[in-house]
C-alpha cells in the first residue's frame, strides 16, 4: 500500500482545503424529447427507433420547445430556493462530434431559467448549506457504439452512433464550489435526488443515467487562494463518486507533495482500477462558440406562472421531515427513514390514516416493511400489502389479538400470496379469540403437569436467575401459539407456582 | 392572351371559369422551360410528373364543384432551399446533390394547399450564399433580360423563371436581399415580408436570425395573393408570430397616397450608386408627391454606414453553426477519411465551394474568443442602434424608399472574384434585413437596353399590409413595368 495514492491520505499535506463544486444533470420526467416529438424512453431501444427530422438535424427542420420541460427545471428550481427567470434563451454550444446532430447542442447559457439557491445538507450529522449557482435546460448528446470487446473506441475500426437519446431533455444544476469534502459531496447528491424524486421531475437513477454527475475539485493553496480546478466524469454512482474525490485529492495532494504542479484538465473515473485518468486538457468555453439560438422564441415565463409553479409544489423533504417529527414525535432517525422516499412517506401516512398509532406504525413500516422490500427487491409502489391491511395488523397487536410474532409471519404471507388479512389470520392458526383468564390457566396447568422436574425446581426457590420460569412460559406461548398475552402468561405461572 | 403573360390571379380566374385547364397551365410553364431554360439555367429540377399530376387533382376538383384555393393551378417555383417531400433539393450544393427530403416545407405545404402547381425548383448560389446566381453545382442562372448579365442572387433562379415567364409566381429566400435583389436585377416585384410574418420550417438555413420566405411575382397584387396563403402561424416555427394576419389583399384597393408620409434615402453621394438607379429613385419620389404622398429626404446614417459589417458579423457567425450539420454522417456527400477529422475535413472540403468554405470559416473565427468580443459583440450593440434608428424612422414617416441595389445588373463573372465588392452591393438591402422590416423592391421602368430600374420600398415591422398598398399604388402610376415581357429573350429561340 505504500505505494498508493490512497496512502497520503494522513500526510500533514493533506490538510489542504479541499473545494469542491458539483455540475449535476437530471434527465427530465417528460414522455417527449425537449425539442421534439419523439419518445424520451431510449433505454434497450433498437438504435435510431426514437428519432424524427428535427432531432436527426434534418436540412430546414426547426426545433420546438417542450413545455412541459419548462415546467419541470422551473419546478426543480424552485425546490432549490432559485428565483425563477422571466426571460431567458438558448444558446448553440457549437462541437463536432458524430453524437451530436447538428454540430451544437441546444443549452441555455447567461440567461437561464433559474438562478441562485441553495441545497441544506447533513453528512454525518453536520448541517452545511450549499449554495447553487444555477440551473439550466439543455438536450442530450446521442451515443457512440463502438464495435470492440469492451466497447471502448480504441482498436474499433469503425463506430455507429445512436440518436435515440439525442435530444432528451436534462437539466444541469451547477453548485457553488462549497463542498469540502467528499461526504459532503455525497450528501449534496443525495439530497438533491430526493429532491428532484420529490417534485416527480426526474427518475434520478445514477447507474442509467437518468442523474449524472461531474466534479470539480481543487486543493488549496497554503495562502488560502483556490488552487488549480480538475474536473472528474463517468462515476456512476454515489460510491464512485466519493472514490474519485478521494483518490483526486490524494492525488493531488501527491503531487504538490513532490513540488509538482496541477493541471488543469478533465479525468475520467476508472470503475474498475479506482483510479481517474487524465482525458483531455480542459476546453475552454470560447472553444464552444457559443452562439444564441436564433430558432427558438425565448423563454418568458410570468409572475403568473411563477406563482401557479409554486401553488403546485408539494410537500419538500424538509418540510415533511419537520411535520413528522412535530406531529408523530418520531425521532430523527426514524423520520430520516419514513422520509427517504416520498411513496414511503405516503405509506405511513396513509397507515396511520387508516388507524394505526403513529408509533407502532413507525416501527412496523421502518423494521418490517422495509424488510421485506428489501428481501424481495421491489418497490413500496409495488408492494402488494396496502397501507390499510398494515393498519388492522398493526391495531390486532396493539390490541394484543395477535403477538406480533405471528403478525410479521403475516405479514410475510400477504407480501407474497394474493389472499385477505382474515385468511392469513385464520391460516396462521391464531384463532380471532384470545387464550385468556382460565382457558390459559388450563394451558398452564398442562405444561406444569407435563414437567415436573422444572416447577420442582422453581418452587423449591433454585431458580434463581429465573431460567426455568422463562423456559415455562416458552413453552406455555408455543402450546398457545402465540395467542396468549406473554404477560398474562408469566402472571398466569407465577400465581400458580407461588414464585 | 398566353396563359404564361398572365399573373397568378389571371391565372387562378382563367382556370376557375373554366377558360383553361390547370394542366394546361402547367403544360404551359413546362414547355416554356424547355424552350429557355437551356439557355436561363433557372432550374435545377424540373418536376413534371409531381406538375401534371397536381395539376390533374386541381381540374377534378373544379370539375367536382369544389375549390382548389385561390391560386388554383397557378403554376409556382420554389427555390431550391425549399425542402419538396420526394423531391430532390440541392442548395445547388454538392453535398445535398443527391438529397431527396422526406417532408415538405410549411410554405409548400401552404402553396399546394392553396392549390398551386409546383413545376421546378430553381437555382440559387449555393446554401443562398453570393448576390449573382453563378455559385451552383448546375452552374451560373442568366439574367432574361439580358444574357450576358447575372440574374441577381441568391434567389435568381426562382426571379428568373417569373421573369422569362416559365411562372407568374415564385418562391425565394432574403436573408440579406436575396429576392429583392434578384428581382430588381430582373425587373419583376420582389417582396421580403417582416421577419416573423412566414415560418421558415423546411426552408435549409442560411442565417436563422434573418431568414424570410419570400414571394416573386410580375406584380404587387400577386405579391400579395401569394403573403395572404403563406403568412400564417405555424406550429412548426416557434420565431413565427401568432398573430392573425390582416387581408393583404384588401390594402390593395388605396387609391392614392393622400395622407401618407413618404421618406426618401438622401445619406449617399451619386458617385456611390448608377446613375440610372439614383434617376429611379428620384422619380419615384415624384410620384408619390404627385399622388398625394408628404415626401421628405431622409438620411439613415447607421443602418447604411454599419449595415453590411453587421450584417456579414451576424449572419455569418449564424451560419457557420447551421451548416454544422453537414458533417457527412447522416445524409448528403460523405468522403471516407482515416480519422474521424479526415472524414468531416474530406467530405466538407470537396463539398462546399469556396465561397461557402469562406462564410463558414470567417463565422466561426467571429465567433471564437477575443473575435467575439471585437466583432460578434458590437455587431449585437449595432443592431439594437439600428432598431432604434429605424423606429425612430417610422415613428415620422409611413414608408421609406431608398434603392434595392447600388448597380444595375452586371456582366456576369465580373465581380464574384472580389467578395469585398460583391457584399458592397448589398449595402441598401441588409439593414432592413438587420431590422426585420418588410421591404419589396418595385420594378420602376427599364433602360433603353431592357434593364431594369428598380427602387426598394420598407415600411415598419408588421406594416407588410399597408405598404403592399402603397407599393400598389406607386406600380399603377408607373404603368406596370414588371410585368413586361423580356425584350430580348423571344429574339434567342
Amino acid at each position: 500500500m505504500a505505494d498508493s495514492p490512497l496512502s497520503s491520505k494522513n500526510s500533514a499535506a493533506a490538510k489542504r482545503p479541499v473545494v469542491i463544486g458539483l455540475e449535476v444533470h437530471i434527465q427530465l420526467n417528460t414522455k417527449t424529447k425537449l425539442f421534439c416529438p419523439c419518445s424520451t424512453d431510449y433505454i434497450g431501444r433498437t438504435p435510431n427507433t426514437n428519432v424524427c427530422p428535427i432531432c436527426l438535424a434534418v436540412p430546414g427542420t426547426l426545433p420546438l420547445l417542450n413545455d412541459l420541460a419548462v415546467a419541470l427545471g422551473s419546478r426543480m428550481g424552485l425546490g432549490l430556493h432559485c428565483e425563477i427567470q422571466n426571460y431567458s434563451n438558448f444558446h448553440r454550444k457549437n462541437y463536432f462530434y458524430p453524437d451530436l446532430s447538428k454540430a451544437y447542442q441546444i443549452t441555455q447559457y447567461g440567461l437561464t431559467i433559474a438562478v441562485g439557491g441553495y441545497i441544506d445538507i447533513e453528512p454525518e450529522g453536520r448541517p452545511k448549506r450549499v449554495r447553487v449557482h444555477h440551473l439550466h435546460l439543455e438536450e442530450d448528446a446521442g451515443k457512440l457504439v463502438h464495435p470492440t470487446a469492451d466497447g471502448r473506441l480504441t482498436g474499433a475500426a469503425y463506430s455507429l452512433v445512436d440518436y435515440n437519446r439525442g435530444g432528451v431533455p436534462l437539466s444541469e444544476i451547477v453548485s457553488e464550489p462549497d463542498m469540502s469534502s467528499p461526504a459532503e459531496a455525497r450528501d449534496y447528491v443525495i439530497r438533491l435526488r430526493q429532491l428532484a424524486r420529490y417534485l416527480d421531475v426526474s427518475d434520478g437513477e445514477m447507474e442509467s443515467g437518468s442523474l449524472r454527475v461531474d466534479a470539480n475539485i481543487s486543493l488549496s493553496n497554503p495562502d488560502g487562494s483556490l488552487g488549480t480546478r480538475v474536473e472528474i466524469k463517468n462515476m456512476n454512482s454515489l460510491k464512485s463518486l466519493e472514490r474519485a474525490l478521494e483518490y483526486e485529492i490524494s492525488r493531488q495532494n501527491k503531487v504538490l507533495d513532490s513540488g509538482g504542479r496541477i493541471v488543469q484538465e478533465t479525468r475520467l473515473w476508472d470503475d474498475a482500477e479506482e483510479v481517474t485518468r487524465s482525458m483531455r486538457s480542459k476546453e475552454t468555453a470560447s472553444d464552444y462558440r457559443y452562439y444564441p439560438e436564433m430558432d427558438l422564441a425565448p423563454i418568458v415565463i410570468t409572475d403568473e406562472q411563477i406563482e401557479d409553479f409554486k401553488r403546485a409544489m408539494p410537500e419538500l423533504p424538509w418540510e415533511k421531515r419537520e411535520r413528522f417529527a412535530r406531529e408523530f414525535g418520531l425521532s430523527g432517525e426514524e423520520v430520516a427513514i419514513l422520509t427517504e422516499q416520498k411513496e414511503l412517506a405516503r405509506y405511513y401516512e396513509e397507515t396511520i390514516a387508516a388507524g394505526a398509532p403513529p408509533a407502532r406504525a413507525a416501527n412496523w413500516v421502518r423494521m418490517e416493511v422495509l424488510r421485506v422490500l428489501n428481501e424481495t427487491g421491489t418497490s413500496i409502489s409495488d408492494f402488494p400489502l396496502g397501507p390499510s391491511v398494515l393498519a388492522e395488523l398493526v391495531k390486532k397487536v396493539e390490541s394484543k389479538e395477535l403477538s406480533s410474532t405471528i403478525a410479521k409471519d403475516i405479514l410475510d404471507t400477504l407480501s407474497r400470496e394474493d389472499i385477505t388479512l382474515d385468511e392469513a389470520v385464520k391460516r396462521s392458526g391464531a384463532s380471532a379469540v384470545r387464550l385468556t383468564g382460565c382457558l390459559l390457566d388450563e394451558v398452564v396447568d398442562r405444561i406444569c403437569a407435563a414437567n415436573p422436574g422444572v416447577v420442582e425446581t422453581i418452587k423449591s426457590g433454585r431458580d434463581k436467575k429465573g431460567g426455568k420460569m422463562k423456559f415455562l412460559q416458552g413453552l406455555v406461548m408455543k402450546e398457545t401459539r402465540g395467542q396468549a398475552d406473554p404477560s398474562e402468561a408469566a402472571g398466569s405461572l407465577s400465581k400458580k407456582l407461588g414464585a | 392572351m398566353e396563359i404564361y403573360e398572365m399573373t397568378a390571379s389571371e391565372t387562378a380566374e382563367g382556370i376557375k371559369a373554366g377558360r383553361f385547364s390547370a394542366v394546361e397551365a402547367a403544360r404551359c410553364g413546362l414547355s416554356r422551360i424547355a424552350k429557355f431554360d437551356g439557355e436561363v439555367n433557372a432550374c435545377v429540377t424540373v418536376t413534371e410528373e409531381h406538375a401534371i399530376a397536381t395539376a390533374r387533382r386541381v381540374d377534378g376538383m373544379i370539375a367536382r364543384g369544389e375549390d382548389p384555393g385561390p391560386l388554383a393551378g397557378v403554376p409556382y417555383i420554389a427555390k431550391d432551399n425549399f425542402c419538396t417531400k420526394g423531391i430532390r433539393t440541392t442548395c445547388s450544393s454538392r453535398i445535398l446533390e443527391n438529397w431527396i427530403p422526406t417532408y415538405n416545407a410549411s410554405a409548400i405545404n401552404f402553396m399546394n394547399g392553396a392549390g398551386a402547381v409546383l413545376i421546378a425548383k430553381s437555382n440559387l448560389d449555393e446554401f443562398a450564399m453570393g448576390s449573382s446566381t453563378e455559385n451552383s453545382i448546375i452552374g451560373p442562372t442568366k439574367n432574361p433580360r439580358d444574357l450576358g448579365r447575372v440574374p441577381g442572387g441568391s434567389s435568381g433562379g426562382s426571379a428568373a423563371s417569373v421573369a422569362a415567364g416559365y411562372v407568374p409566381l415564385a418562391l425565394g429566400s432574403d436573408t440579406g436581399g436575396s429576392v429583392r435583389q434578384p428581382a430588381a436585377f430582373c425587373g419583376i416585384q420582389g417582396m421580403k415580408p417582416s421577419y416573423g410574418e412566414v415560418s421558415r420550417f423546411g426552408i435549409v438555413a442560411y442565417a436563422s436570425a434573418l431568414d424570410q420566405v419570400s414571394p416573386l411575382a410580375r406584380t404587387v397584387g400577386d405579391l400579395a395573393m401569394a403573403l395572404n396563403v403563406i403568412a400564417r402561424p405555424d406550429p412548426n416555427d416557434t420565431t413565427c408570430d401568432a398573430y392573425d394576419r390582416p387581408d393583404f389583399a384588401a390594402s390593395l384597393a388605396m387609391r392614392d397616397l393622400r395622407g401618407k408620409r413618404i421618406g426618401v434615402f438622401a445619406g449617399f453621394e451619386a458617385e456611390q450608386m448608377d446613375a440610372e438607379l439614383y434617376g429611379a429613385l428620384t422619380k419615384a419620389a415624384a410620384l408619390c408627391e404627385a399622388a398625394g404622398a408628404t415626401v421628405e429626404p431622409i438620411d439613415l446614417p447607421i443602418a447604411v454606414k454599419y449595415g453590411v459589417a453587421t450584417y456579414y458579423v451576424t449572419a455569418l457567425a449564424d451560419a457557420s453553426s447551421k451548416l454544422g450539420c453537414f458533417d457527412g454522417i447522416r445524409y448528403g456527400t460523405h468522403i471516407d477519411g482515416p480519422t474521424l477529422t479526415d472524414m468531416y475535413a474530406n467530405t466538407r472540403t470537396a463539398s462546399f465551394s469556396e465561397e461557402v468554405r469562406r462564410r463558414i470559416i470567417l463565422g466561426t473565427c467571429l465567433l471564437t474568443e477575443g473575435f467575439y468580443q471585437n466583432y460578434y459583440g458590437p455587431a449585437l450593440k449595432v443592431r439594437t442602434k439600428m432598431a432604434m434608428e429605424f423606429e425612430e424612422l417610422f415613428s415620422r414617416i409611413d414608408a421609406y424608399l431608398l434603392p434595392t441595389s447600388p448597380s444595375m445588373p452586371y456582366p456576369m463573372g465580373t465581380k464574384e472574384t472580389d467578395p469585398t465588392r460583391l457584399y458592397l452591393g448589398d449595402i441598401f438591402t441588409v439593414p432592413i434585413s438587420l431590422g426585420g422590416l418588410p421591404g419589396i423592391n418595385i420594378c420602376m421602368g427599364f433602360t433603353p437596353d431592357d434593364l431594369p430600374l428598380s427602387v426598394q420600398l420598407v415600411g415598419p415591422r408588421y406594416g407588410d399590409a399597408s405598404l403592399l398598398g402603397i407599393a400598389g399604388v406607386i406600380e399603377r402610376v408607373v404603368g406596370r413595368p414588371g410585368a413586361a415581357a423580356p425584350r430580348k429573350l423571344e429574339e434567342v429561340r
